[in-house]
Formats: structure tokens, C-alpha cells, sequence
């Protein structure tokens, strides 16, 4: 038993996942733990209640789906060729993801540190510059704006 | 007579919000640039010219810029109009 056991830690996983639910960091953080990790890196990005002196209630998500998943697959596929990672998460929210609320977490666990910080920092720079995800910025005064990322990879001019 | 095919254009924010629509079907030449074929459907949706500079395409879920790359396309091809992106 011992050794099947062994046999299952040993696969790597790539974890991705769209949902309109609110995220939970230790749900995502558990997805990645190991044994065989001393480290687990996170990052969380929560909605900001302001832009350019608005006053912002919410931010609603949507995405080309089967593209999304694809593209963090294939940032995932990079990462492991980087760095010695063991697990990797990325739960993206979609819909409404009001002020203070995750709209996305990236889990990664490493044997060592440093591994699992840069392939956070990493997917994080890489999703925001390739994945077909939207957000749209709601304003106190119910006007919005679709957002663009400084790290699109196209449509840098206005 | 270029051979033609059905495909369908999918639409995202702001180009959704254009629209009008989320996705629909159309009949396009198997072999058009991709400049053409943003062409053809900014006839068809005319306040689409305020995004032509910022969109790209998905043909098939890979990434295309709207230039002179000539398309061959299939009956039943996803075409997205991706707007500039905003995840994470």
C-alpha cells in the first residue's frame, strides 16, 4: 500500500478551473501541497476598489473558454520546463468578483523555494500578456470600461 | 469560383457589445488573408471599426493578427474576435 501510494505522489498536476464561486486560498493551496515540497507559492489577485480617482464596486470577468484553458495549459508546459516544480494551480473567477474578493489564485509547490516564487511570478506576467480573459471595471456612478492589461501582447497604442 | 465555407465568428466584450451578439455563422472563401475576412465581417457590423486597430484573431484558438496572413479555412472553424485582454 505504502508504495502505491508513492506511485500516486509522484504525478504531476496541473490543476486549472473557471467558476463563478468564490475562490478560497486554502482550498487551492491544499490542491498543490506535497510531501515531497517544502514550499508552496501563492498569488492572489483581489478586486481594488478604485481607478483613476472612480470609485470601482465591482469587476466582471469573462473568458474564450476552451482557448483560456488551453493558453495556462500551455504556460503550465513552460513552467515545467523552467523550473523543478511539483504542482500547479490556477483557479480564475468569472462573472461579478466584487471589491476585496479573489478573482484569481495560482498555487505552485516546489521541493525548494525559489522554483515555485519565479513560476508564480511567471504565470502570473504570461496570463496577463496571453490568456483570452476580460474584465470590466463597474463604477459607483453605473458607468463601466472593458480594461486592457499593459502586458497584452498586442494593441499597445489606444 | 473560390470555394466557400461555413464558420462561426465568436464575439467577446466589448466586440460582443458591439454586435449585439455572442457568436454567429457565416460563409466565407476557404483561402482569405486575414485582413480580408475582418473586412468582411466589419461589413457586416459596421461599429467595428472603432476596435479594428485593437483586436486580434483566434482562428482555430491560435492567436492571428489582422494582416496579410492567408487563412485556409474548414467548414466549422472557430473565428473569435479577441479584444486587448484583461485577465488575472
Amino acid at each position: 500500500l505504502l508504495k502505491d501510494m508513492d506511485k500516486v505522489e509522484e504525478t504531476s498536476k496541473d490543476i486549472i478551473k473557471f467558476t463563478a464561486e468564490k475562490l478560497s486560498v486554502d482550498d487551492v493551496s491544499q490542491l498543490v501541497t506535497s510531501p515531497l515540497c517544502g514550499a508552496i507559492s501563492l498569488f492572489v489577485g483581489t478586486t481594488r476598489n478604485n481607478f483613476e480617482g472612480k470609485k470601482v464596486i465591482s469587476l466582471e470577468y469573462e473568458a474564450y473558454l476552451p482557448m483560456a484553458e488551453n493558453e495556462i495549459r500551455k504556460i503550465c508546459s513552460d513552467i515545467r520546463q523552467k523550473w523543478p516544480v511539483k504542482h500547479i494551480a490556477v483557479f480564475h473567477r468569472l462573472g461579478l468578483v466584487p471589491v476585496s474578493e479573489a478573482s484569481i489564485i495560482i498555487a505552485v509547490s516546489s521541493a525548494h523555494r525559489a522554483a515555485s516564487l519565479e513560476a508564480v511570478t511567471y504565470a502570473i506576467d504570461t496570463l496577463k500578456a496571453r490568456v483570452p480573459i476580460w474584465k470590466k471595471e463597474l463604477y459607483e456612478e453605473s458607468s463601466s470600461s472593458w480594461k486592457r492589461n499593459k502586458e497584452c501582447f498586442w494593441a499597445t497604442n489606444s | 469560383m473560390v470555394p466557400r465555407c461555413q464558420v462561426e465568428i465568436l464575439y467577446f466584450a466589448k466586440s460582443a457589445e458591439i454586435t449585439g451578439v455572442r457568436s454567429e455563422t457565416i460563409s466565407v472563401p476557404q483561402e482569405i488573408k486575414a485582413l480580408q475576412l475582418w473586412n468582411e465581417i466589419e461589413t457586416r457590423h459596421p461599429g467595428l471599426a472603432d476596435v479594428r486597430n485593437q483586436v486580434i484573431f483566434a482562428v482555430r484558438q491560435e492567436y492571428v493578427e489582422l494582416g496579410d496572413q492567408l487563412l485556409l479555412l474548414h467548414s466549422g472553424d472557430e473565428i473569435a474576435i479577441i479584444p486587448p485582454i484583461s485577465g488575472g
